[in-house]
């Protein structure tokens, strides 16, 4: 086992413990959180940090061959799409009427619904 | 020795736990679509891991298909949730 198989292994096991690391916060987030908005924010992490970090660890374990191939497929369109997905039902839950919790400080988007509506 | 991939694939069994929970308790519709989203991707990277474990190629097609199902349906609920019609 040569120097660079040995940095490959370490570097692949840094990838896989940091992405465990972004679910396990997700999942805390996601049950202690006060708020929609506060978890969406938390869970979106999963998918891209957390998914991401789990296929490039898999990647850098098999090499260009069929499964690190789709591995890398998966993460990166997790990593497009999450983003996406986690903008659209935040939108979709202001609008649907969901309040925000009682510590916010501030309501952006409140007055920009205004302004748009006032024109 | 327990190995780091079997290690990890029990963290992510243990991760669906709240997943459900929020599910269950959920106050809003919202929340049960973020943690059913978050489920999914929990699913999307178990089946990853799964599949370099067994070394078979069909757990990632598997995986590709589940990603891209799970986004649709978000897309799908945040436009009905937003505009009252699904197309």
């Amino acid at each position: 086992m040569n120097l660079i198989d040995i940095s490959l292994e370490i570097l692949s096991n840094t990838f896989l413990v940091l992405g465990l690391i972004f679910v396990f916060l997700g999942m805390l987030g996601l049950v202690r959180l006060p708020d929609v908005y506060n978890r969406l924010h938390t869970t979106t992490k999963i998918g891209t940090l957390g998914a991401f970090g789990v296929m490039m660890s898999i990647l850098l374990k098999v090499g260009f061959s069929p499964i690190g191939v789709k591995a890398i497929t998966v993460g990166l369109f997790l990593l497009l799409t999450s983003p996406i997905a986690a903008h659209m039902i935040g939108r979709a839950a202001y609008r649907h009427g969901v309040c925000l919790c009682k510590e916010s400080v501030i309501d952006e988007y409140e007055k920009a619904c205004a302004l748009n509506n006032k024109e | 020795m327990i190995s780091m991939l079997t290690l990890s694939l029990t963290f992510m069994v243990l991760a669906i736990i709240p997943c459900i929970y929020r599910i269950i308790k959920g106050p809003t519709i919202p929340d049960r679509v973020i943690a059913l989203d978050a489920m999914t991707t929990v699913i999307v990277v178990m089946l990853g891991i799964y599949s370099f474990d067994q070394s078979s190629v069909f757990f990632m097609d598997v995986a590709l298909v589940l990603s891209i199902i799970a986004f649709v349906g978000t897309v799908t609920i945040a436009k009905y949730l937003d505009e009252g019609v699904v197309l």
